[in-house]
């Protein structure tokens, strides 16, 4: 093990050059740039290869043909960047293409800003993109975590044959933390007997494609792939709690939220309010089962998010009338401080669950 | 310190992304105004939309420095834009001139167009060196970073800076086997290290070094710490 220091940005390249991946394609936004600077100079290291596309649209379609020859590929972007990639994504998902999307979220809609955000949460788990398609979404917390999910974010790619999307926000793209880097390497790559690799590498001919006109022969795929999302979701919730045992109300939030709410739990249970944290790893599938389990006991639920209130619809799904589910979110780029969510910690408990 | 009363007036702060350069700015900004010097903070960092130093313009302005960095709404946006105040420092004589420059190649293109107002032994350039750092992990990775930023900037560097850390994880031993690289590098170079920076709590506990040793207070700061 070695320990260095790195932007999160870098720790995302760094995490899947280490994955195995040799082939980027992107182009620059604000702000993910560093993690193309990286790769530029990162990729030639490994022999791999990086490429600026001439746009948004551009990289996602190379994406497709690099994951078609069997190559662990990814790209990146943020919000303009990322909605131009959503046919593409429908695309890759309907092709059965595994493949990688970074997004690093930034204020919007529109063009925005560039301060961090979390309101991409509906476009990368409910679709975004046209069809019936899911794409599994992780949502890391640290610098460390960027590093090592996005390692985990190809093999889950390879494993289910599905596009996976790692989201987190400008701060987490831009703060620096030590990470651990492991010495010894251990990629796991799976066989790819449906590639289009030459008929040198399979038996007859492989062809990929999302394209089925004929409506049975399209809702045969359309059957395969509920199959496969059904499994996902059975096999793939990941889900944190902090300070659950006793908690009466429980914070909900995901990536940078996630930290700050770690504090405002802290300081909440030493002004007497017995607050918990959950933190969801996975958005989709959204761990249904653990926010479920912890509303038999909780009394109230606060999401916390840099939105208006979107993840907050599935922990309103997964409590299912047992417990209300408010939220406090701050918009546009501005990052709630540990004090003003404390005060609506506060504002609740005294409001409701305390008396 | 006696570092701070020795330094030249123009003192440029340059390095790869995330080498510490803002924060060593922001501390010889601080200290060069605490020997009565009128000071002048350069915020040249055009790349990097967080982190910057723009963000402590009202604190460091509290103190009486002058802090040069876009205006209004261009403070949050990510373009080139340069302040003409930038040319008051470098041609009166009025202030001590700290600039912070944007990391790597990329960030130090901006200091390319200033090079006609900086004639040679005018200045110190400082190279912040963190062997913590990817690119930057041996004297080689050192000295190409150095080279690659003299060819976009058109400038030579005349220090280095050992700032190793690992941020919240580090310790002397950390500190101690950054500065060692660095020197390593240094002596290739044929550079001085002019100083080596360290955390105010650490800083005491670093003995039996040739070269001066900052205590860095810090001033950019993660939204749970707030």
């Amino acid at each position: 093990m070695s320990k260095i220091l790195m932007k999160g940005n870098e720790a995302i390249g760094e995490g899947a050059v280490r994955a195995g991946c040799r082939y980027f394609f992107g182009y620059p936004i604000t702000p993910q740039s560093e993690l193309t600077h990286f790769l530029a100079k990162r990729l030639p290291e490994v022999g791999g290869l990086y490429m600026q596309a001439e746009s948004e649209v551009a990289s996602i379609n190379m994406v497709y043909g690099a994951s078609c020859a069997g190559a662990r590929v990814m790209t990146s972007s943020s919000g303009p960047g990322i909605s131009l990639m959503q046919e593409g994504l429908s695309y890759l998902a309907g092709a059965e293409l595994p493949s990688v999307v970074v997004n690093l979220m930034r204020g919007g809609p529109g063009l925005g800003n560039i301060a961090p955000s979390q309101a991409d949460y509906f476009q990368a788990t409910k679709g975004g993109g046209h069809g019936d398609y899911h794409l599994i979404v992780l949502a890391p917390n640290s610098v460390q975590e960027l590093l090592d999910m996005t390692q985990t974010a190809f093999d889950l790619a390879d494993k289910y044959r599905n596009p996976v999307m790692i989201m987190a926000d400008g701060v987490m793209g831009q703060m620096m933390e030590p990470v651990e880097l492991a010495d010894q390497l251990e990629i796991k790559q799976v066989a790819k007997p449906w590639a289009t690799t030459g008929t040198d590498y399979h038996e007859g001919r492989n062809l990929i494609n999302s394209c089925y006109v004929i409506p049975e022969q399209m809702e045969d795929l359309n059957n395969r792939l509920e199959k496969k999302y059904a499994d996902i979701t059975r096999n793939e919730q990941q889900c944190e709690g902090y300070l659950l045992e006793d908690a009466e109300i429980v914070l909900v939030a995901f990536g940078m939220a996630s930290r700050i709410c770690r504090a405002v739990v802290e300081k909440a249970r030493a002004g007497g309010i017995p607050a918990g944290l959950i933190r969801p790893i996975t958005l989709w599938p959204f761990p249904m089962e653990f926010v479920s389990k912890v509303a038999d006991k909780a009394k109230i639920f606060l999401a916390v998010e840099l939105n208006m209130g979107q993840m907050m619809e599935d922990v309103k799904l997964a409590a299912s009338g047992r417990a209300p589910v408010y939220h406090y979110g701050r918009l546009g780029g501005m990052i709630p401080d540990v004090r003003e969510v404390l005060r609506e910690v506060e504002k609740l408990y005294r409001g409701g669950v305390g008396q | 310190m006696k570092l701070f009363e020795e330094l030249k007036r123009i003192n440029i702060f340059a390095g790869d992304f995330g080498s510490g350069k803002t924060e060593i700015a922001l501390n010889c900004a601080a200290k060069i105004n605490e020997t009565g010097k009128k000071v002048a903070l350069v915020d040249l960092d055009l790349i990097n939309p967080y982190f910057r130093t723009r963000l402590v313009k009202k604190n460091f302005e509290d103190k009486g420095i002058k802090v040069i960095s876009p205006q209004g709404k261009l403070a949050n946006a990510d373009i080139p834009a340069l302040s003409p105040a930038i040319y008051g420092v470098l041609e009166g004589q009025n202030y001590h001139g700290v600039f912070d420059v944007g990391g790597g190649d990329i960030g130090s293109v901006v200091l390319g167009r200033f090079t006609d107002y900086l004639p040679e032994g005018s200045f110190n350039f400082f190279l912040v060196v963190n062997t913590c750092r990817p690119f930057t992990r041996d004297a080689g990775g050192i000295i190409k970073v150095l080279r690659e930023i003299e060819n976009t900037c058109r400038l030579k560097f005349t220090a280095i800076v050992s700032n190793t850390n690992l941020g919240p994880a580090t310790d002397a031993a950390t500190v101690l086997e950054g500065y060692r690289i660095t020197s390593q590098a240094a002596r290739i170079l044929n550079l001085p290290v002019a100083f080596i920076c360290a955390l105010e709590k650490l800083a005491g506990s670093l003995k039996d070094i040739d070269v001066p040793v900052l205590p860095l207070t810090l001033f950019m700061k993660v939204p749970w710490l707030l």
